[in-house]
């Protein structure tokens, strides 16, 4: 039977990118290209980025380094000599795309920038991603992944009003940056496919991010109403983070409209005998009277009693719900809570992820052969599930792993002039 | 060939998403070519038509600010799904559409009469991207659940922020507006692309909690392979030091700063005009730094405070040290001299919202770049739709708005 066809496994990338663009080869590679990453000869500098495999120090066991490039080959070259740009443009009619991370104007000055690759390849895709873009007074700015989130306003909203404001977890830029940069790739290559003709796709971090502030912009430019942090401001009972027997729990089930509101949770504390004072009559008739119009009363309108009046019983409603959570797992409230059609989400730790009961189901974890390391590797499984040409996985490459299948199976180099450009340092 | 192409020409898509995550994906479709066709309803409003933030004193289904904002280049054409006459429309619409996509609960379609062996039956080739949040299948398919408890789902608030602090999350739905509709794009894409090569059609499902938990893979790896469980560490990161926010001269205003190796510690010094501490013995290393890290930080934030975040910025930059202001929602739309020269921001003019800014396209295609149209009043290409796409005479379409289809 003839294996499955993939959706690109037709194409090849060039792929010399740094840790922003890395996600990028990873998801072409892992819907069918061909992706051949370019290493410096020595290896790509994230290969010595913590973690390591059993915390062995050793650039082929940075798990960091893993996560990013599954499912390419590995070739090593130094492309800042001769002997390397004579050798990158001999592989560049074999490729569609090329991926990069370089400053602004580096390709250019060792005679690689677009101009010269789409004369020798005219309907190349040459995707670079920067910090700031290609032009523009910043291009030339540094960008590791906490600048790129803090010009892109996503940091100005996150953690604690007051307080220093929070980068998120992981280098979100590279999985921002580099899902624009595949969607403006597989957009070239329609319009390739299509027409015959090849371009540039530019991506800057700062601009890959931005779309992250959610409202911010909006509300600023039609209300002139700048969002700040909340932190954990639970203006009303049952909307937040509430602390539990094992951990966090997240509920949303105070906004009225969304969900199954107060009545069953009332049951549900009434069931577990922890509803406390909030079974009697005049509680009843409070919350009915809590919709929309009113909380927006209390917070933002004018009526100084409105407020003195509810703030209080607002106060004594949450007072008795962090009582509740607390008795519990944050398995069991998600559990039940989801059961009686409440909006409630452990705050999962990593080792909450793995157990999640839900992806492991769908079989979601997947595992990757590492024979170098005699072990099978459990990864993030795939971001998306086709019913045709599937998504796949394979160990990501050791450094320059495919030299030899490249250099000598395609180029035709002999086994003496690869060791010779590998002991001049240029493979 | 012809000039201004833009790549998703004649692609027509059958947009029944709403709210963020997959009005967000389909905008991209629209702005480089495809004819989005957002099916709605007086009906069924969509949350976002209703949510803030709206002109002070406007409040109609046409002017929100988080609903435009997501929903430029696109068509609206309205069509109550729960009348027994819309599925006859609807799958007419299907029968001349490459693409159909969906973001409800699972089984939604399907109450409706829109199964994927019907979509098949009237266009064979048809690509249904469905964008469910836990997936079709599995113990907790049917949980409910938006944008909001995704990060804390996926780990994401358990590893962002401070160590002392209650795990918060990022302040927004994170993975609404990126991750998740990023990430769908990729697989429409590639299906379309599969599509145009083999000539299949497919189901594609993204599940918004798997799509997303991609986006933590170290950790991920951490724990399968080591049995380690990170933890949040606030801003700082093993390797680099200092790094961090700092507070700047003003009211909540901080400069990044990021020092990962000895040659920009030194750039670093050297651009503050090498003060004492720099000098000394304990900060000299990266090692030395991460050990005496709360007093580097102290002696950082000494020289960031009395100076304005944009000057901290320039100065370090133009030292070649990585730094950047933490800017907010005004910064970027109003005083980033950066983002204004590139116009990232585009300013449209809407007939009921006014003039409001846009995000522009996340990337820049250099040949055929997108191009952004105001968002769709409800219900405004309805007649347009019915005419040009589904060739009805104005007999039926005024019987199916009489008959309350069309609404």
């Amino acid at each position: 039977m003839p294996a499955l066809p993939l959706a690109l496994d037709d194409i090849r990338v060039l792929d010399l990118a740094g840790e922003p663009g890395m996600y990028c080869g990873k998801l072409l590679a892992e819907l069918g290209a061909d992706v051949v990453k370019i290493e410096p000869p020595g290896g790509d500098p994230a290969r010595h980025i913590e973690p390591f495999f059993h915390d062995e120090v050793d650039p082929d066991k940075s798990l960091y380094f893993f996560g990013l490039n599954s499912s390419k080959r590995s070739i090593t070259l130094d492309i800042a000599t001769a002997d390397g740009q004579a050798l990158f443009k001999r592989l560049l009619p074999t490729a569609d795309v090329v991926v990069e991370t370089f400053p602004p104007g580096y390709l250019e000055s060792i005679g690689l920038g677009y101009d010269t690759l789409s004369q020798i390849k005219p309907d190349i895709i040459h995707c670079s991603i920067t910090g700031f873009g290609q032009w523009g007074p910043h291009s030339h700015y540094q960008a590791p992944d906490i600048v790129a989130i803090a010009m892109s306003g996503m940091m100005y909203l996150a953690g604690f009003p007051g307080e220093a404001p929070d980068r998120p977890y992981g280098n979100q830029t590279n999985y921002c940056a580099s899902i624009q940069a595949t969607t403006g790739i597989l957009m070239a290559l329609l319009h390739r496919d299509a027409t015959g003709e090849g371009q540039q796709v530019e991506v800057s971090m700062q601009e890959a991010l931005l779309l992250n502030q959610e409202t911010a912009v909006p509300y600023w430019d039609i209300r002139k109403d700048l969002r700040g942090r909340v932190g954990n401001e639970r203006r009303l009972p049952g909307i937040g983070v509430y602390e539990c027997q094992d951990g966090y729990a997240m509920l949303m089930v105070g906004v009225p409209g969304f969900g199954s509101p107060w009545p069953e949770l009332m049951r549900w504390m009434a069931d577990e005998g922890k509803a406390e004072d909030l079974l009697e009559e005049r509680w009843k008739n409070l919350f009915a009277q809590l919709d929309m119009r009113l909380i927006a009363e209390i917070y933002f309108g004018t009526d100084a009693e409105l407020v003195e009046t509810w703030v209080p019983r607002l106060s004594h409603i949450d007072e008795v719900l962090v009582r509740f959570v607390k008795d519990y797992t944050k398995e069991h409230l998600y559990e039940e809570g989801q059961r009686r059609g409440l909006l409630v989400a452990p705050v999962n730790t990593p080792q909450d992820v793995v157990a999640n009961p839900q992806l492991n189901h769908r079989r979601w974890f997947t595992p990757a052969e590492h024979h170098e390391l005699a072990t099978t590797i459990t990864y993030a499984g795939p971001p998306y599930r086709f019913g045709e040409t599937p998504w796949r996985i394979h160990r990501p490459p050791r450094i320059g792993e495919h030299n030899q299948e490249i250099y000598c199976g395609e180029l035709g180099l002999s086994q003496e002039q690869l060791a010779a450009l590998t002991d001049a340092g240029i493979i | 060939m012809q000039a201004n192409r833009l790549p998703l020409e004649g692609i027509r898509v059958a947009d029944f998403c709403w709210f963020g995550a997959g009005p967000i994906y389909t905008e991209s479709l629209a702005n480089h070519g495809a004819q989005v066709i957002r099916v709605e309803s007086q009906a069924h409003i969509d949350g976002l038509r209703v949510a803030h933030p709206m002109p002070e004193g406007k409040y109609t289904l046409n002017v929100s600010g988080y609903f435009n904002n997501y929903n430029a280049s696109k068509l609206s054409f309205t069509l109550n799904m729960k009348h027994p006459k819309a599925l006859d429309v609807a799958l007419r619409l299907v029968a001349v559409s490459d693409i159909v996509t969906e973001n409800y609960t699972p089984g939604t379609l399907e109450k409706w009469g829109l199964t994927y062996q019907k979509l098949q039956e009237v266009r064979p080739d048809i690509i249904l991207v469905r964008e469910p949040m836990q997936g079709s299948d599995g113990p907790h398919a049917e949980f409910s659940g938006f944008g909001a408890v995704i990060s804390p789902l996926a780990g994401i608030s358990h590893l962002s922020g401070s160590p002392d602090r209650v795990p918060v999350g990022l302040g927004t739905n994170y993975t609404d507006y990126v991750i998740n509709p990023g990430h769908t794009i990729i697989a429409t894409l590639a299906a379309l692309r599969y599509r145009n090569r083999t000539g299949k059609g497919q189901l594609v499902e993204v599940a918004q909690v798997e799509s997303s938990t991609c986006a933590v893979g170290t950790a991920i790896l951490d724990q399968t392979v080591n049995d380690r469980s990170q933890n949040r560490q606030g801003n700082r990161l093993p390797h680099a030091a200092p790094h961090g926010a700092y507070r700047c001269q003003g009211d909540d205003r901080w400069c990044v700063i990021a020092v990962f190796s000895d040659d920009q510690w030194r750039a670093f010094c050297k651009a503050i005009g090498d003060p004492q501490w720099c000098r000394e013995e304990r900060f000299a290393t990266l090692q030395s730094r991460k050990e005496n890290e709360d007093e580097l930080d102290r002696l950082v934030e000494g020289w960031t405070s009395p100076r304005t975040a944009e000057k901290v910025m320039e100065t370090l930059q133009t030292a070649g040290v990585a730094a950047g202001v933490v800017q907010n929602a005004r910064d970027v739309l109003e005083n980033d001299s950066h983002l204004k020269e590139r116009g990232y921001y585009v300013y449209l003019d809407h007939p009921e919202a006014g003039r409001t800014a846009y995000d522009g396209p996340g990337f820049r295609l250099g040949k055929t770049p997108g191009r952004l149209r105001p968002a769709p009043m409800l219900g405004e290409h309805t007649e347009r739709v019915c005419k040009e796409v589904l060739q009805m005479d104005d007999e039926e379409m005024v019987q199916l708005v009489i008959d309350g289809v069309l609404f």
